[in-house]
C-alpha cells in the first residue's frame, strides 16, 4: 500500500513493532481521510467521525502486535474503524443527528458544480440513505462511494456476496421510493 | 447367519442415541463402576436426545472415577451437569444463536457454573457477531468471574470491550490483564476500575446514560486519556 | 410505494451490465437508476489537521507509560514457568501472580520467597491445533507428581513431571490441542492439587479445577 517508492504499510508497522513509536505518523497521515467519508457517513457528522478515526488509529496503534499481515494494515484499520462507528452507532440507541443539522453540515463541503438542482438531489439522496438500516448504508457506501467491489467488502465485514448484494438491491429499491420525486 | 452378524444387524438397526449410548459404555469402561456408568448413559442418551453435547457429560464421569468419587456424587454431577448444558443451550438460544454448536453450549454451561446468570449468557451471546467467537467470550466472562469479579461486572466488562470497538484479542486478554493486576496486588474490584478506567480513556465508556450526540458546530474533542490501558 | 427495479436494472446498478444492454422497455429506467446514483455526493471528507497531531500525542504517551513496556515484555516469546509451592500435603495459597504470558511468583506463608525467575509456560508449536505447553510444580517434599485433566481423560498415570535437578521443582511438557483444559496436580498419587495461580472451577465434586486455554498463540489464562 502507499504510493509507488513509498516504504509500504508493512515496513511502517514492523518499525514501529520494532520500538520507533514516531514512524506510526506514515501511517496516521496515509489513512487519516482515507475512511473519513465512510465514518462520516455510518455516524452522521464530521464530529463523529473525526472522534471515531482518531480512536481507531490509537487504538490501531495500541494493538499493532495484533496486526497477523502487516502489509493489509489499511483493512485491518478499517475493521477497528468499522466496529468504533458500529459501537458508536449502539451507544446513542441507533439515533442519528437531527437530518437537518447533518444536511447543513454536509452542505457546507465545496461542490464542484453549484447548480440548485443537483445540490437538491444530493441532499435529498443524503438524507434517503440515512433511512436505510446500517447495513444497508454500509454497503452502498463501500460500494459506490469508496468503489470497492463486492468481494472486497465481503472480505472487509466478513459479510458473503450473496448476503451484500441483497442488502445492497433492497437499499436500491428503498432509495427509489425515498427518491421519487428528484429522479 | 452368524451370531455376529445377527449382533451387527441388530447394531445397524438402533437409533443413533443408542450407538451413542454405546460409545458412552465403551468410554467409561473400566474407569467407572458398571452401575455409575449404566446410570450415566441414561444422562447422555437424553441428551443426545435432546442435541446436547455429550462429551462433557462422559469427561464429567471419568474425572468422579479418577478423583475416587462415590457413585452417586458422580451421577449427580453428571445429572446436573446435563441440566446446565440445556439451560446454556437454552440461553444462547435466546440470545439469537439458534444453531450453537456444542463448544459453544459447553462454554455456556461452564459460564453458569461459575455463577453467570442465563441472562448474562444470553447477552453475551447476542453481542458476540463475527468476528467475536461466542464460545471465546463466554469463557472470558466465565474466567473473570473465576478470577473474584461478580458475575455482573465480569459479564459488562466482556460487553463493553466489544461495544466499544474491541477486537476479538481485547476480549481473550481481559482475564490476563486482571491477572497480572491481582498479581501485583489489586482486589478483582480494583482490577475490574481500572478496565473501566481504561475504557473510559476513549472519551465514551463509562457508567450512567451514552453521551449525547457531538454538537454539529465546532470541535469539542478532548485528549486521549493518559490512563488509557496498553 | 414505488416498485422496486427490476433484476436487470439493478444490475446495472451493480456495475455488471451496461445500461446499454437493457431492453428497450427496460431502458427508462435503468437511466432513472443511474440519476439517482448520479447524485451521490462523492465528495471527499478532509478532517481536521489538528487529529494528525492528536494521534501522535497519545502514540507518544502510551509508547512511553510503564505499563505498556511491561505489557510489551510480558507479550515478548519467552520460557516462563508455573510455580506452585507446595507444604507436605496441603494446598497453600499465597500471594498470587500472572500474566499474560503465563509468569507466577509465588511468596510462601512463613517460608523464604520463591527466587524471582521469571517462571514460564514454555509454548512452542506441535502438531498441527496443538501446542507445546510445560507444566512446574514445586514440590519438595513429594516422591512423585502428575498432571492430569481433560486433555488426558483424568489418568493421573498419564502425564507425570520429573525432578528439575534438586530443587524441589518438579516438571513436564505436554502437547495439547487447542481448545479449554480443566486440569489439577496430583501429588504422590493421591492428592489432588489445583492449580493457586490459575481460574479455578467448581469440578461439580466439592472442589475445584484450574483452567488454561491454549490457542494458536500458546497457552494463557482464560
Amino acid at each position: 500500500m502507499g504510493f509507488a517508492g513509498d516504504v509500504t504499510d508493512g515496513e511502517v508497522v514492523r518499525a514501529v513493532l520494532g520500538g520507533d513509536a514516531e514512524r506510526y505518523a506514515v501511517l496516521v497521515r496515509r489513512y487519516r481521510d482515507r475512511y473519513a467519508r465512510y465514518a462520516t457517513r455510518l455516524l452522521g457528522s464530521r464530529d463523529a467521525a473525526e472522534d471515531a478515526v482518531q480512536d481507531a488509529l490509537v487504538r490501531a496503534y495500541d494493538r499493532l502486535a495484533d496486526c497477523r499481515e502487516p502489509d493489509k494494515f489499511a483493512g485491518w484499520l478499517f475493521l477497528i474503524l468499522r466496529n468504533r462507528c458500529y459501537a458508536e452507532r449502539r451507544r446513542r440507541h441507533g439515533t442519528t443527528q437531527p437530518l437537518d443539522a447533518r444536511a447543513d453540515e454536509i452542505a457546507t463541503e465545496e461542490r464542484p458544480d453549484g447548480r440548485l438542482e443537483q445540490a437538491e438531489q444530493m441532499a435529498a439522496l443524503d438524507a434517503s440513505l440515512d433511512r436505510l438500516t446500517p447495513e444497508q448504508r454500509e454497503v452502498f457506501v463501500l460500494k459506490h462511494m469508496e468503489g470497492l467491489a463486492y468481494e472486497e467488502i465481503a472480505g472487509l465485514t466478513g459479510a458473503t456476496v450473496p448476503s451484500l448484494k441483497m442488502r445492497m438491491h433492497r437499499a436500491y429499491d428503498r432509495l427509489r421510493d425515498l427518491m421519487r420525486e428528484h429522479l | 447367519m452368524t451370531i455376529r452378524g445377527l449382533i451387527l444387524v441388530i447394531v445397524s438397526a438402533l437409533g443413533a442415541s443408542d450407538l451413542a449410548a454405546q460409545d458412552v459404555a465403551a468410554r467409561l469402561a473400566g474407569r467407572v463402576p458398571v452401575d455409575v456408568a449404566r446410570a450415566v448413559e441414561a444422562i447422555a442418551t437424553d441428551a443426545a436426545a435432546q442435541g446436547l453435547p455429550v462429551g462433557p457429560l462422559i469427561q464429567k464421569a471419568i474425572e468422579g472415577g479418577a478423583k475416587g468419587v462415590p457413585g452417586d456424587r458422580v451421577i449427580t454431577a453428571v445429572r446436573t451437569l446435563a441440566g446446565r448444558l440445556k439451560q446454556a443451550r437454552d440461553a444462547v438460544h435466546g440470545g439469537g444463536l439458534t444453531a450453537a454448536s456444542p463448544d459453544v453450549v459447553e462454554a455456556g454451561a461452564d459460564a453458569l457454573n461459575v455463577g453467570l446468570l442465563v441472562r448474562h449468557v444470553s447477552d453475551l451471546t447476542r453481542v458476540s457477531r463475527a468476528p467475536f467467537d461466542p464460545a471465546v467470550t463466554l469463557r472470558v466472562a466465565a474466567t473473570l468471574t473465576a478470577l473474584g469479579i461478580p458475575p455482573e461486572q465480569a459479564a459488562r466488562v466482556v460487553e463493553d470491550v466489544i461495544g466499544s470497538g474491541g477486537t476479538p484479542a481485547d476480549v481473550s486478554g481481559l482475564p490476563a490483564e486482571v491477572q497480572a493486576d491481582l498479581a501485583r496486588g489489586a482486589t478483582p474490584g480494583q482490577a475490574v476500575e481500572r478496565l473501566d478506567r481504561a475504557g473510559q480513556g476513549d472519551g465514551h465508556r463509562g457508567g450512567g446514560a451514552p453521551p449525547p450526540p457531538p454538537p454539529t458546530g465546532g470541535r469539542d474533542k478532548k485528549p486521549h486519556d493518559p490512563t488509557h490501558k496498553p | 410505494m414505488t416498485n422496486g427495479y427490476h433484476p436487470l436494472v439493478k444490475s446495472v446498478l451493480d456495475g455488471e451490465l451496461p445500461v446499454e444492454a437493457l431492453p428497450p422497455e427496460l431502458r427508462a429506467e435503468g437511466e432513472e437508476a443511474l440519476r439517482l446514483l448520479a447524485a451521490l455526493d462523492r465528495t471527499p471528507v478532509t478532517l481536521s489537521p489538528a487529529l494528525d497531531e492528536r494521534v501522535m500525542a497519545a502514540v507518544r504517551r502510551h509508547a512511553a507509560s510503564p505499563a505498556r513496556r511491561a505489557w510489551r515484555w510480558l507479550n515478548t516469546s519467552r520460557d516462563l514457568e508455573v510455580r506452585l509451592r507446595v507444604r507436605r500435603w496441603t494446598v497453600w495459597s499465597g500471594a498470587l501472580a500472572a500474566a499474560a504470558a503465563g509468569i507466577v511468583v509465588l511468596l510462601a506463608r512463613g517460608a523464604a520467597p520463591v527466587p524471582n525467575r521469571a517462571p514460564t509456560v514454555t509454548i512452542r508449536r506441535g502438531a498441527p491445533e496443538s501446542v507445546f505447553v510445560r507444566f512446574v510444580l514445586y514440590a519438595p517434599s513429594a516422591r512423585q507428581v502428575a498432571v492430569a485433566g481433560t486433555f488426558n481423560q483424568w489418568d493421573r498415570n498419564a502425564a507425570p513431571l520429573v525432578p528439575a535437578g534438586a530443587s524441589g521443582v518438579w516438571t513436564t511438557t505436554l502437547a495439547l490441542p487447542v481448545g479449554q483444559h480443566q486440569y489439577a496436580f496430583v501429588v504422590d498419587g493421591a492428592t489432588w492439587v489445583v492449580d493457586p495461580t490459575a481460574p479455578a472451577i467448581d469440578d461439580g465434586f466439592g472442589h475445584r479445577n484450574s483452567l488454561v486455554a491454549v490457542t494458536v498463540r500458546g497457552a494463557r489464562t482464560l
